[in-house]
């Protein structure tokens, strides 16, 4: 039985960027319809059973909507079953971390996240090498992707059934671990780390560049929104480097170097940059010590008084599906057409196929049972209707 | 002499010449204008039967299509009113009264009551009312006695352009709200009117015409057919006075309570339905006010307790016509010719 | 007003807005005299934030002449025009549309004053909010629509009586920003009405903020409230009370003092109890004014 963890996160709206700049949200409807494209993939992959968070706010109506509506070429798909989690909701972040902890209980082969960088920063700090799919659902965020859920199922359910994995396919993210005051507050950053002068965490976001004073980013694309965009434009990291970087940010008019980044959906600033450095793994920063706010992945999280100290330390993070390469693996191994037809008759799930640890890109072993090698010739290439696909089970 | 023009046109008139007064005055409604948003002109309709037409162009910013939102704009113009502007919003049909009544009588009517004089809301309300038309049910109704119910708003219903024209330009300098009701009949009729700006108050009646016999009463449409029955009626030598109430909130008690001392015969006629209408408030104020001087009982004419039909025949039926109100004013006079002995 | 409400001496209707403070104080603090805000029937909290003078709305009510409306309005219709309070309402959902009323005659005359609607999430189902948002919208009005969800219409549950999502939601159906609210925070209150405002004020148009939060009292006064579960307001009270997040953070980053926050709620105290005893004390209305103020001039 093979399940896999979704979080849904259904705390979209509370982003006051959308008032001051041209960032946008999927809204829970759409989060709905996302999970049920999710389970979609999932299903043609070969999961059984996606364990979920209990979403509120609409989007388990939603998707509740979209199971009991699907006529047609939908309802020939073969879904997982859903096992939504019992657990009473605090309607905050606390609920996925204990969503997270007890995916882990039941032991699920990966958890897909849909939701911003917050959400996946809190997802992370709990799921230990549980594998993630990160889905963005706006248009802000660094960490996670937008991505069309069904593939993202698809890639995922692969990974999760063992027929695909390994290095290059499910890659290490950096991760930022923040102590304020020693070990006094930890948390944790997949993106970036900042200090803002703003007093009060407030409506959380950051959209005043002027005010932030340091940064950390784990990576840093030219091609990112945010912060992120900042350090992208001054010296690129990739997700795949091992290090990260430190930016010291002053008044464009004070800095030597000033660079014109998209900040935020719709806001193209310049920032001014006194310094940039590179940040090794393991290397600990400290932050020069004063009143404001501490932002972790873009969200104002700690107040800070002009007495607290911050240190902040490049670790590993959480394991991440490259769902990109993962679908290019299943279809160089050609295990799209495998992963629908590899089941026996009597129903049971064997695992097959080119392996599941490691098998080096573009190189695929013979398997004795790979209808390639087991008389495809023969039969021609050609699809074979699923054997699998039958009317849904009702309920 | 005065030049002669439709009661369309005295409304239109009204507007025109409040709004360049008074920059403060702005007009909103559905299709005030027309053709907002489309391809084709701007004030491309000027109202439904194109009351408001040619003032978009001639006042910019100032006339505003809304969308069919009548609880968010007749309350718009409450919040206006109380806010530095002189709204004058239409509500197309008094028909749909029901979809902002609330705006209309517990806000805009009782704001300045309910905080003890401190508020005011000058907005003025037009609304097209009247049988006669075939638009059936929903779209031909009287309604004013609703309105007239309610403390703190006042009511006017002209019969003819001069009382439009004066009555409107009236109302947008009363700091009350004020219903302002234009009978759809009405509108193509052709009357005398100033070219200037005049104003007509509140609250007093208009006789349109004397008579020592019989008073009759009448609001609204309702006065030309009083007319017209008056006429008929003097070939059989019976003389009538005709009282045109022109406002119904405040109401012209004073001249009412005159003509029946005069006459000591009153017949009220209001095309509204009878129950709990203007006919009823008139009769019960003269009853209580004027008893020793009726020589026969007080004779209401009103169109049936029914909606309005749409079939021609029936409708024509249900608005009081003026062989109604001729066998009315003969009720009061027994049959007897020169009545008052 | 809780315990003098229940001496009985207190004519009416009253809905008390304990809980809340944090949105009227975070929105009202970016309002001028000359901005205008529209009410609920649990007004209080918004008619203190705009400056209405609390002795004369205690006086009102009490139903006292020297009230604030003369006696003549109460608790539920407690206004202040010339502060720019266009009153409480007894009507959920009669303010969205005298909101519209402030934005387009501040647009007509060319201000750059803001118009701010309080409403519940049970007025938020009524259909003068909507059509609010949608005129709001379509002429590009300089209005704010602050929804304060407590998460009770009377006796409902927005469980069960809106549908699915948040309410703020609701806003982008009309093409216009809404953003949900932490109700219990000033700061997040207090940053997300100034980002409204500005934008409004600026020429940029209406926006929603939804803000959640909690009641302590029940819909109106000598409400049981059975239909919260056991302990709700009690745990509520302990948790998340804003007035106790709000003076534990200021006093934690070394803003202000203990002691002066002690002292404020002295002085607050004392205004309180001095208005109450002037109110209670003060005379009654003239019968006369039964008639008077229906009209300008009759």
């Amino acid at each position: 039985m093979i399940s896999v963890g979704v979080v849904a996160n259904p705390a979209s709206g509370r982003d006051v960027r959308r008032l001051v700049t041209g960032a946008s949200v999927f809204d829970n409807a759409e989060k709905g319809a996302m999970v049920h494209r999710l389970m979609a993939g999932l299903g043609a992959a070969g999961v059984d059973r996606v364990v979920m968070m209990p979403a509120g706010s609409g989007v388990s109506q939603s998707l509740h909507r979209h199971l009991s509506g699907r006529t047609g070429h939908l309802a020939a798909q073969r879904l997982p079953e859903l096992d939504v989690l019992d657990m009473a909701l605090c309607e905050d972040a606390r609920d996925s971390a204990a969503a997270v902890r007890a995916m882990a209980e039941r032991q699920v082969a990966a958890i897909v996240v849909l939701g911003g960088d917050g959400t996946h920063r809190v997802v992370a700090a709990h799921c230990g090498d549980i594998p993630l799919c990160a889905l963005s659902t706006g248009t802000n965020n660094a960490f996670p992707e937008l991505r069309e859920a069904t593939v993202a199922g698809m890639a995922t359910g692969l990974v999760a059934t063992g027929r695909l994995g390994g290095d290059g396919l499910v890659r290490r993210a950096k991760r930022f671990r923040v102590g304020v005051n020693g070990d006094a507050v930890v948390d944790s950053a997949l993106v970036d780390v900042a200090v803002t002068a703003d007093r009060w965490v407030g409506s959380r976001a950051l959209w005043r560049v002027e005010a932030i004073s340091e940064a950390l980013v784990a990576f840093a694309s030219p091609s990112a929104v945010g912060l992120s965009a900042v350090a992208g434009a001054v010296d690129p990291v990739p997700r795949a480097a091992p290090f990260g970087l430190y930016l010291s940010l002053a008044p464009p008019q004070r800095a030597p170097r000033v660079v014109a980044v998209a900040l935020a959906p719709g806001l193209v600033t310049e920032v001014g940059v006194l310094e940039a450095r590179r940040v090794d793994p393991g290397q600990v920063v400290a932050l020069a010590a004063r009143a404001g706010c501490l932002a972790l992945d873009g969200e104002r999280e700690v107040e800070l008084g002009p007495a607290d100290r911050v240190t902040v330390r490049l670790v590993p993070g959480p394991l991440v599906i490259d769902v990109d390469a993962v679908m290019a693996g299943a279809s160089r191994l050609q295990l799209l057409d495998q992963a629908t037809t590899r089941r026996a008759d009597d129903g049971n799930h064997r695992p097959t196929g080119p392996g599941h640890q490691g098998a080096a890109p573009g190189l695929v072993p013979h398997d004795a049972d790979h209808p390639r090698v087991r008389g495809a010739g023969a039969q021609g290439v050609r699809h074979r209707r699923d054997p699998r696909v039958r009317p849904p089970v009702c309920g | 002499m005065a030049r002669v023009i439709t009661f369309q046109k005295a409304v239109n008139e009204a507007l025109d010449q409040e709004m360049a007064r008074d920059p403060s005055v702005v007009l909103f409604g559905e299709d005030v204008a027309g053709g907002q948003g489309a391809g084709g002109e701007l004030d491309a309709w000027g109202g439904v039967l194109g009351v408001t037409k040619g003032l978009y162009h001639k006042y910019p910013g100032r006339v505003l299509d809304t969308p069919i939102s009548e609880s968010a704009f007749i309350g718009a113009a409450v919040g206006a009113a109380c806010s530095g502007l002189r709204p004058v919003a239409e509500l197309m049909f008094v028909d749909f009264m029901g979809v902002c009544f609330d705006q209309i009588f517990n806000q805009g009517a009782k704001l300045r009551y309910m905080f003890g004089g401190k508020a005011r809301v000058p907005m003025v309300i037009r609304t097209m009312w009247g049988a006669g038309i075939r638009a059936a049910s929903q779209h031909s109704q009287s309604l004013y006695s609703i309105f007239t119910h309610v403390p703190g708003l006042k009511v006017a219903v002209p019969s003819t352009p001069y009382d439009a024209k004066g009555l409107l330009i009236s109302a947008i300098r009363d700091d009350d709200p004020v219903i302002f009701f234009e009978n759809k009949v009405l509108y193509t009729v052709e009357g005398e009117v100033p070219e200037e700006s005049y104003t007509i108050p509140f609250g007093e009646a208009s006789v349109v015409r004397e008579g020592d016999d019989v008073s009759v009463v009448a609001i609204g449409r309702m006065v030309g057919m009083a007319q017209q029955a008056a006429e008929q009626l003097a070939a059989d030598g019976i003389d009538c006075e005709v009282v045109d109430l022109r406002t119904t909130s405040p109401l012209d008690e004073d001249s009412i309570y005159e003509t029946v001392e005069k006459t000591g015969r009153l017949v009220v006629v209001d095309e509204d339905n009878p129950r709990c209408g203007m006919a009823a408030d008139v009769a019960a104020l003269v009853a209580q006010n004027c008893f020793d001087d009726l020589q026969a009982p007080v004779q209401m004419v009103t169109a049936p307790h029914t909606p309005p039909p749409f079939s021609g025949l029936l409708e024509d039926l249900y608005v009081p016509s003026a062989e109604k109100i001729g066998e009315a004013v003969r009720r009061t006079t027994g049959g007897r010719v020169g009545a008052r002995a | 007003m809780h315990k003098e409400f229940a001496t009985g001496e207190i004519p009416g209707f009253v809905h008390l807005y304990a809980g809340e403070e944090a949105i009227a104080t975070g929105v009202c603090a970016h309002l001028r005299p000359d901005d205008y805000i529209a009410s609920t029937h649990r007004g209080h909290g918004h008619a203190i934030a705009k400056g209405c003078d609390v002795h004369g709305m205690m006086a009102e009510i009490y139903g006292k002449r020297d009230g604030l409306c003369r006696g003549k309005g109460g608790s539920m219709h407690i206004a202040d025009v010339d502060k720019g309070m266009l009153g409480a309402n007894g009507i959920v959902g009669g303010g969205p549309p005298m909101n519209c009323g402030v934005g387009l005659s501040a647009k007509v005359r060319g201000t750059d004053q803001v118009g701010v609607s309080f409403t519940g999430d049970g007025g938020s189902n009524q259909g003068t909010f909507l059509e609010s948002l949608n005129l709001a919208s379509v002429w590009h009005l300089p209005c704010i629509f602050v929804v304060e969800n407590n998460g009770y219409a009377e006796s409902t549950s927005d469980r069960f009586h809106a549908s699915g999502v948040d309410i703020a939601k609701r806003a982008d159906g009309f093409g216009m920003p809404g953003v949900v609210v932490d109700g219990h925070d000033l700061f997040a209150v207090y940053e997300a009405a100034g980002a409204a405002i500005d934008r409004a004020r600026a020429g940029g148009g209406p926006s929603l903020l939804e803000c959640k939060v909690n009641r302590y009292y029940g819909h109106f006064e000598g409400d049981q409230q059975t239909y919260r579960a056991p302990g709700e307001v009690d745990e509520l009270r302990r948790t998340r009370d804003c007035l106790d997040a709000f003076a534990g953070r200021v006093t934690a980053a070394g803003e202000v003092t203990a002691e002066d926050l002690r002292r404020v709620d002295d002085e607050v105290m004392a205004l309180i109890d001095d208005a109450v005893a002037q109110a209670k004390a003060a005379p009654e209305p003239d019968p006369a004014d039964l008639l008077t103020d229906v009209y300008v001039r009759y």
